[in-house]
């Protein structure tokens, strides 16, 4: 490797936001290894990283929208109406695949409604999520009546729950996120519509002279956060082996701070979705450690806060540093 | 203003009822013949047995004419503990309806959200009072003192309000602005009864994990209370890990993992609700340990008494749950709100209603009870 390819290299690393959020989780971890013994064993970064996948899969989609310029708070709602309709579908009977099918055309439907009312009805982001957030929880509760959907597991859902091993400590959900992360990733970076996203989100006025469908593009990120929230839900439906109709309540939440955590700016025009996942990491390990050392539940509010901030400052400070050791030209 | 703590004279007829499809009905009747009660429910003890019932249904009738009242039923959330809780309300609307002629009108609203939508309570109150409904009946997770300011406003407009399964214990009963409050004590009559039933189970000896609802509920600080006097009972019972599961399988669950994984010689895991003590025992099942056979194993006792709860008990899944009287919250609360709106009477301020563990000797009663109550006609809502 040539001495500029080397800097080059170094200087990519440096100006990745999420490689400050992955030394400040390394000290941290460092750090509760030695105050908490168990903290550091097979079992527990197990634990975390089971834990960690409704959130993955929320903050994916999350992540595609932020980068458009978006913002979706209908995830967690929609979320829970899909693992409605997948547990509800599989407890009347229906093949699990085609139940599946039917709550990812659920979710990903729901989103292509958020696009479509954002950029051809020009309602807001904010409102537009926020409404489909009201709906699709309302009908979950309304479907529901208020009793959680019971009786649809099966063995092959405790796999797809999490709730059963593959191999080893691998469960399906690690290995989904591993092939969801990754083709998101090559669609973003390598594909036309991973240019096009990142250039509405940029400047949809500059992507729409440059000939960009701008509202293709938005349409399709909302899908891909439904998609994603579906994919969530069936997960999750598998994971607690019912459904209650609060599901999905504050999910929302949880996935736009991952992503945000990871890089993505609310501004649009950044993200990725290797930030999303460490985004996730950085929510679960946080709850994990104050479970793990006994912080007093009425702190727990405030260690989260006080963490997303320092996720966030870390983020901003690798940034800073690495365009202080950026080459300048001449 | 007097507190109804003892097990009720309605409650224990419908008990008896149920039984009596098994055993003891006929001797729970006679037991409680003789109780006293508002009118309504007089003439619900002559219908299993009292010559004169006829004409004090009669006389009930001609006193309500056949008014139609109209009732708002506000829970914190939407979930299946106070979908039994209304399911027992309609159970004895339509039973009074049959019997007496009158009328209701139900609307049930909750707020959006998780336990903490207090805002979402308040508008639903608000709009009530001014479309004057007859009688509001609220559980919320809101501030006390808002609230009470809230019934005060809708008492001077003629509303009553009436609490259901409200920590009401918790505060100063001369503040309460309602006209009752149906429910139960939380910290004697469920987080105690969990904690010394674990004691006992584990012969006093043993160490535990609690698994508690989001910082600053009422329901959980009421439980700690009962609990904690449990554990000071018995000092061999040892609290190693405790996490917040925010009332919820999931959190429950992930909480539950977080605590074993740290410590590997728990005996027994409370779950100040339900599904938080379900999430547990799923907890249990992933990290391949033994559930509680009744002699070894890890208890997971929770609180709400859900049939869902109820087949897990079944299951051996759950250990045992405190069945937190939901149906018989639900029954009082409209025989509060019939002798207090349609009758004029006054009721005391705490109705509380008798609560239990269930465990495998007892869950067959219990699940029964409640899904007579589940199988209320439907005409009043979903």
């Amino acid at each position: 490797m040539s001495t500029a390819s080397s800097r080059g290299w170094r200087t990519r690393a440096l100006q990745d936001p999420a490689i400050g959020i992955l030394v400040l989780l390394a000290v941290a971890s460092t750090v509760i290894a030695f105050i908490e013994p168990t903290f550091a064993t097979r079992g527990n970064v197990t634990n975390i990283i089971n834990a960690m996948m409704t959130i993955s899969f929320l903050a994916v989609g999350m992540t595609v929208v932020l980068i458009a310029g978006g913002l979706d708070l209908s995830v967690g709602s929609v979320m829970g109406l899909s693992a409605g309709v997948a547990a509800n579908f599989l407890a009347d009977g229906i093949p699990m695949p085609l139940a599946f099918l039917c709550a990812l055309a659920v979710g990903t439907g729901l989103g292509l409604i958020n696009g479509l009312l954002i950029t051809k009805l020009g309602v807001p982001d904010f409102i537009a999520t926020l409404a489909m957030l009201s709906l699709a929880g309302g009908a979950l509760l309304y479907w529901t009546r208020g009793v959680p959907i019971l009786g649809y597991m099966s063995e092959p859902y405790y796999y797809i729950g999490g709730l059963r091993r593959v191999v080893g400590p691998i469960t399906i959900p690690m290995l989904l996120v591993v092939v969801i992360a990754v083709t998101v990733a090559i669609v973003l970076n390598l594909s036309k519509f991973g240019v096009k996203l990142y250039a509405v989100g940029s400047s949809s006025t500059g992507a729409l002279h440059a000939g960009v469908r701008v509202d293709r593009i938005k349409i399709a990120a909302y899908a891909i956060s439904g998609f994603m929230a579906a994919v969530a839900g069936i997960h999750l439906a598998g994971r607690t082996t019912t459904v209650p109709p609060s599901i999905g309540s504050g999910y929302e939440i949880s996935a736009i701070a991952a992503a945000v955590i990871g890089g993505a700016s609310l501004l649009g025009g950044k993200g990725r979705v290797v930030g999303a996942l460490i985004g996730a990491l950085t929510l679960t390990l946080t709850r994990n450690i104050i479970n793990l050392t006994g912080v007093e539940s009425s702190w727990q509010a405030v260690v989260i806060g006080l963490v997303l901030i320092l996720a966030v400052l870390a983020n901003q400070t690798w940034s800073d540093l690495a365009r202080f050791v950026r080459p300048r030209p001449g | 203003m007097t507190t109804n703590d003892g097990l009720s004279r309605r409650s224990l007829l419908r008990t008896a009822g149920l039984i009596g499809v098994g055993v003891g009905a006929s001797s729970l009747v006679a037991c409680t013949a003789e109780s006293g009660g508002t009118p309504a429910a007089g003439a619900a003890s002559g219908a299993v047995g009292a010559p004169d019932a006829a004409d004090l249904d009669k006389a009930i009738k001609a006193a309500v004419k056949g008014k139609e009242i109209k009732v708002g039923f506000t829970p914190p959330v939407l979930s299946e503990n106070f979908t039994q809780i209304e399911n027992a309300a309609w159970r004895k609307m339509y039973e009074y309806e049959q019997r007496f002629g009158c009328s209701w009108v139900w609307e049930r609203q909750a707020p959006v959200g998780d336990f903490n939508a207090v805002q979402g309570t308040l508008g639903i109150v608000q709009a009530w009072v001014s479309r004057k409904f007859d009688a509001i009946a609220v559980c919320t997770g809101a501030n006390f003192a808002t609230v009470q300011s809230l019934y005060k406003n809708a008492a001077s407009k003629g509303v009553k309000i009436y609490q259901f399964n409200q920590p009401a214990e918790l505060y100063p009963e001369d503040q309460l602005q309602t006209v009752t409050n149906v429910g139960y004590d939380n910290r004697w009559q469920s987080g105690y009864l969990a904690g010394k039933y674990i004691a006992d189970k584990l012969g006093g000896q043993g160490n535990i994990l609690q698994i508690w609802g989001p910082s600053g509920s009422d329901w959980t600080r009421g439980r700690r209370i009962g609990f904690d006097k449990a554990l000071t009972e018995h000092p061999g019972i040892k609290v190693v890990g405790e996490a917040d599961g925010g009332y919820v399988r999931d959190k429950g669950f992930t909480a539950a993992q977080d605590l074993l994984t740290k410590n590997n010689k728990v005996n027994a895991i409370y779950g100040e609700n339900e599904e938080m003590a379900l999430g547990a025992s799923q907890a249990i099942d992933t990290a391949g340990l033994k559930h509680w056979d009744g002699k070894e194993g890890i208890l997971t006792v929770g609180a709400d008494g859900l049939v869902s709860g109820y087949k897990q008990i079944r299951a051996g899944k759950l250990s045992a749950t405190v069945d937190i009287g939901g149906v018989d919250q639900g029954q009082n609360l409209i025989e509060a709100i019939f002798a207090t709106a349609v009758l004029g009477q006054a009721v005391t301020q705490i109705i509380n209603n008798p609560t239990q563990v269930v465990d495998k000797s007892n869950v067959d009663w219990h699940q029964a009870y409640t899904e007579w109550a589940l199988a209320a006609p439907k005409k009043y809502g979903a």
